[in-house]
């Protein structure tokens, strides 16, 4: 019979490229009947097709034993493949490795020096725990053998095997110390390989074998090995920081006279990361001027991001970023051209510039950055906006450099409007992609870390690069429709955020709002729960909360029913109900002061549109039943409760306003000049989590006397003490049944030394209980009566990161409940040049 | 340490494949055809770096790879290996086929895809670079040829016929 060589197989499968599944079945039939024979020869032609065809991705594991078979063949050749085929095929379930056991170790122990060459390598691939157990003194035999070729095989085997046989690394350890000093520069630098991996899991370890690696890295001259070294040292430094100072000499030597482009890198990165740039040691430049380490790695480094390779490039900025952490005065200089590579072809190029760039900013080059970041974002494939009028940045900042001139009286039917058409339609359909192909800036994840590179940048240390903050809610407001991916949370969080600790830009920033809320078309876009919704949200709660600083319009209130109110969520309609009453007051307020027939006529006109769409709302909410004959006093409330009470809230005032204005008075109605003050009566300010430590205590105060008898504790009658479990469980309705008493009580709650007193610290506790105390949140507020301190704002509201949802609500229901006449609104805050409230790092928030 | 090294033309045909851990022939192919399937697509300009590949070592893992003419060489490695000592080391693996075929084309690693792994074997071994001086690689190279000269004889004829046929 004639057999298919290996080229036949192959030219075969070229020929038959039509038919090739049918053709390699038809050869693995003739494999399994070959491989049957006695002839070797045959048995290792058959098998050479194997691999071929394994590498097609055939399983060929049904070979196994034949594979043994060939691997025990007297010819080096079949040898050769038999081990080839196990190396790729075997795996540690394979039951004929067994009978391989003393066929591997013959060949370890063979003359001939390819034979041992072969075993290696292949016992390293196949090593089982067992196989590694019992050939491992035959390995680590091998390592004396006289050819290095077979030394540093035997080395990286033998790393296989202590993986496989971990009792073996305290015969290997000495063994690889002993190979470090080997005269053959291969042997070394397989050693070291070896040591590099093993010092991954556990580099204390390895730690006396620095001295050693360190004349190596002063003596050789093996790229390859010095980079492995350099790599190693990255990771000893942080266990042993005297080997910074030792590192310093040599890697500055390095760094200074290596021509390999890969090794000045690692000296560089390992520099870096090692910290060695922390010595504070001279080293020469190459004119021979004195300059710290640091500095000469950041020139060196422009070697590579100002290179035109790219791989360069992306390395050097990867290191770039690195040394931006440890010492940031060193990168600031590059700017520029951290700025170019922004807009490299690449986008791996381009994170690694967006993360160092976002780091670098500064009040000064914000403007310009976030300018070109929103250009990117603007001009990419997925969105087709004409050259935007409402683009800061893009269109005029130009001239201004840091501020933008954004035009807030612009109607609101102007580019905000039309873009969404192309922002949506980014959504919609992510890859328009032009003949160009996409671009990097296509990539959603890109758009994502280019948005939150920009909020982080404007944000960062609390507003501290901005230097005009309605830019930055222009900017806000334009990401709304640029950004293309689903940040609609981050947006309004953002947008809240700054309106209400920087009172400056509230004013503008209403105007905004209100202007993003009447684009039918974004708010046609919201649905429950996506990110349209959440800016709307934001929106809506800011035109809600400071309406009082515009003239008011009636048109708002309508603003607030959007046709899409039915599809948000329950928390989300409550914020536009809420909203909207607040609007209602504020315009009711406003009108009555030109009070005449016509305002009457006005004001019964709105009353009562109003009171069609609330009613309409609470008849839709109770389902399909709802003829004209339903009374609203019939429907049942549903969930989402919270929108049900604040709709009820609404007709109820209506009714009443309705009433108030039954008859034309000669003066408005009270009722229409007073709503208002439901709302409007405190100003809510936001105010540091910190600020009641830094209200002064008032003489004679005491704070530590328990007020009244200590409440008994029956826990242990209601709850039974075990499991321990439920003991948090058993706290909380205790700590429902004591508000009253908080409340009536004067200052910090006295100390009662229960165990399950959520409120109560035991050192004894751990921080595990700790955990499990209910959130800070539910604490209820208690009003300090301080006297003449009384001046500062309430802590009404202290965290500040809280969704904006959840914030809003809060505090709505607070203010709500703490109308009262006893004190006047806080005194207006001196004329200061930009103030953002809320954060510990204004620590004069609170005197005020 | 090197996890594998990869050898595909710009379809995607295999042309070696070489894990240096036990991975199921199954899951080898759907890592081969997942970095493909990125790196194709990858023009020339960009950067020869990716980082976390799914399939193969996660997040640690870094792909690194160069385009010779049809064929890409892929190596997947973890964070211990440096990418640009890598990138050097494609080259010195690529230039050490020359040598041995002499101006070495794809046709090359089709007829003689063994050959490839056993000078690759001579870089790597077990994960782990033993040499990159291309003296000793294609010394040691032609040792093992020597031992299996006669053997080969006849189909490096055939192959030779055929070069000249294709």
């Amino acid at each position: 019979m004639f057999e298919k060589s290996l080229s036949d197989l192959i030219q075969g499968l070229r020929a038959n490229k039509r038919n090739e599944v049918d053709y390699i079945q038809k050869s693995l039939e003739e494999i399994q009947s070959e491989v049957q024979l006695s002839d070797m020869r045959s048995k290792s032609t058959a098998i050479d097709k194997l691999n071929y065809l394994h590498m097609l991705g055939y399983d060929t594991n049904w070979a196994n034993f034949n594979v043994v078979e060939v691997m025990a063949s007297p010819r080096f050749g079949e040898k050769r493949t038999g081990y080839l085929a196990a190396a790729q095929s075997f795996h540690q379930e394979t039951d004929v490795l067994m009978l391989a056991t003393n066929l591997i170790r013959k060949d370890l122990s063979s003359s001939n020096v390819m034979e041992v060459s072969v075993a290696l390598d292949g016992l390293a691939q196949v090593a089982t725990p067992e196989l590694a157990t019992d050939l491992f003194d035959d390995a680590t035999a091998v390592l004396g053998h006289s050819r290095p070729f077979i030394r540093k095989k035997a080395l990286v085997c033998l790393y296989r095997l202590v993986l496989k046989h971990p009792e073996g690394l305290h015969a290997l350890a000495p063994q690889l110390r002993e190979r470090l000093d080997d005269p053959d520069p291969s042997v070394v630098s397989s050693a070291v390989s070896v040591i590099c991996e093993l010092a991954r899991t556990n580099p204390t370890n390895y730690l006396p074998l620095a001295p050693k690696l360190y004349h190596l890295l002063n003596s050789s001259t093996n790229n390859w090995m010095l980079i492995k070294i350099v790599k190693l040292f990255a990771s000893l430094t942080p266990i042993e920081p005297r080997l910074a100072k030792k590192l310093h000499g040599p890697l500055s030597q390095l760094i200074c006279t290596t021509s390999a482009m890969s090794l000045l890198y690692e000296c560089i990165h390992t520099a870096v990361v090692g910290d060695i740039i922390g010595v504070s040691e001279p080293v020469a430049d190459s004119v021979g001027r004195e300059i710290e380490l640091a500095e000469l790695c950041a020139r060196k480094l422009t070697l590579f991001y100002e290179s035109t390779d790219h791989n360069l490039r992306y390395v050097g900025l990867v290191t770039l970023a690195q040394l931006q952490a440890r010492r940031p005065e060193l990168v600031v200089g590059q700017y520029e051209t951290v700025l170019k590579c922004l807009d490299d072809p690449d986008l791996s190029i381009r994170t690694r510039a967006l993360s160092v760039i976002s780091g670098m900013a500064t009040r000064r080059t914000l403007a310009r950055t976030v300018k070109r970041l929103m250009s990117q974002l603007i001009l990419s494939n997925t969105i087709r906006l004409q050259p935007a009028c409402n683009m800061p940045g893009v269109s005029n900042s130009e001239h201004n450099g840091d501020a933008v001139d954004f035009n807030p009286g612009a109607p609101t039917t102007d580019g905000a409007g039309t873009s969404l058409v192309n922002a949506r339609g980014s959504i919609m359909q992510p890859r328009q992609a032009a003949a160009a192909g996409p671009a990097p800036a296509d990539s959603p994840e890109y758009r994502l870390m280019v948005v939150e590179s920009i909020v982080d940048m404007c944000t960062r240390q609390s507003y501290a690069n901005l230097v005009d903050f309605e830019w930055y809610v222009a900017a806000l407001v334009d990401l709304v429709y640029t950004a293309g991916v689903d940040v609609g949370r981050m947006l309004g969080e953002k947008l809240l955020d700054v309106t209400v600790r920087v009172r400056q830009v509230r004013e503008f920033s209403i105007k905004l709002m209100r202007r993003l809320l009447s684009d039918r078309q974004l708010v046609s876009y919201a649905s429950a729960g996506n990110s349209t919704a959440k800016v709307l949200c934001a929106a809506a709660y800011i035109l809600g909360e400071y309406c009082t600083l515009l003239p008011a319009n009636s048109e708002d209130v309508s603003l607030l029913f959007p046709p899409c109110l039915s599809e948000l969520d329950g928390d989300e309609q409550a914020t536009f109900i809420q909203a909207a009453i607040k609007v209602y007051a504020n315009w009711l307020r406003d009108v009555t002061g030109y009070w005449g027939p016509e305002v009457w006529e006005l004001v019964r006109e709105v009353n009562a549109s109003t009171m069609r769409q609330l009613t309409g709302l609470l008849l839709a909410r109770a389902g399909d039943g709802s003829d004209e004959g339903v009374h609203l006093s019939s429907v049942v409330a549903e969930l989402p409760l919270q929108v049900d009470c604040r709709l009820r809230h609404f007709v109820e005032i209506t009714k009443a306003v309705s009433v108030a204005t039954s008859n034309l008075s000669d003066s408005a109605p009270q009722l229409c000049q007073e709503l208002h003050e439901l709302f409007t009566a405190y100003e809510l300010n936001p105010v540091s989590a910190a600020a009641q430590g830094k209200v002064p205590l008032p003489d004679g105060l005491d704070l530590d006397t328990a007020i009244g008898c200590p409440i008994p504790d029956t826990t242990h009658i209601l709850f039974p003490p075990p499991p321990p479990a439920p003991s948090v469980s058993a706290a909380q309705p205790r700590q429902r049944d004591s508000q009253p008493s908080k409340d009536s009580s004067n200052g910090r709650r006295p100390r009662r030394g229960s165990k399950n007193d959520p409120f109560y610290l035991d050192n004894a506790r751990d921080s595990r209980d700790l955990a499990e105390l209910p959130d800070v949140d539910d604490i209820p507020v208690v009003h300090l009566d301080l006297g003449g301190l009384g001046d500062a704002p309430k802590p009404r509201k202290s965290g500040k990161k809280k969704s904006g949802k959840g914030r809003s609500l809060a505090k709505h229901s607070r203010k709500n409940r703490t109308k009262s006449p006893r004190s006047p609104s806080p005194s207006p805050p001196p004329p200061a040049p930009v103030e953002i409230a809320g954060d510990e790092d204004m620590p004069d928030t609170d005197k005020r | 340490m090197i996890k594998s090294v990869l050898i595909f033309n710009q379809l995607g045909k295999p042309r070696l494949v070489k894990f240096y851990e036990q991975i199921g022939t199954a899951a080898q192919q759907e890592i081969l055809r997942e970095i493909h399937a990125i790196i194709a697509k990858r023009p020339d300009t960009q950067c020869n770096f990716l980082e976390g590949c799914q399939s193969i070592g996660g997040p640690d893992s870094r792909i690194i790879y160069r385009h010779y003419a049809t064929l890409y060489f892929v190596f997947v490695v973890d964070s211990s290996e440096s990418e640009l000592g890598i990138l050097d080391l494609i080259q010195v693996f690529v230039e050490a086929l020359d040598r041995v075929f002499e101006n070495v084309c794809e046709l090359d690693l089709i007829f003689h895809f063994d050959e490839i792994h056993y000078i690759l074997m001579e870089v790597v071994s077990a994960g782990m670079v033993i040499e990159t001086n291309l003296a000793e690689i294609s010394r040691a190279v032609s040792e093992g040829k020597l031992q299996i000269k006669p053997a080969s004889e006849p189909s490096r004829l055939g192959i030779g016929a055929l070069r000249g046929f294709v």
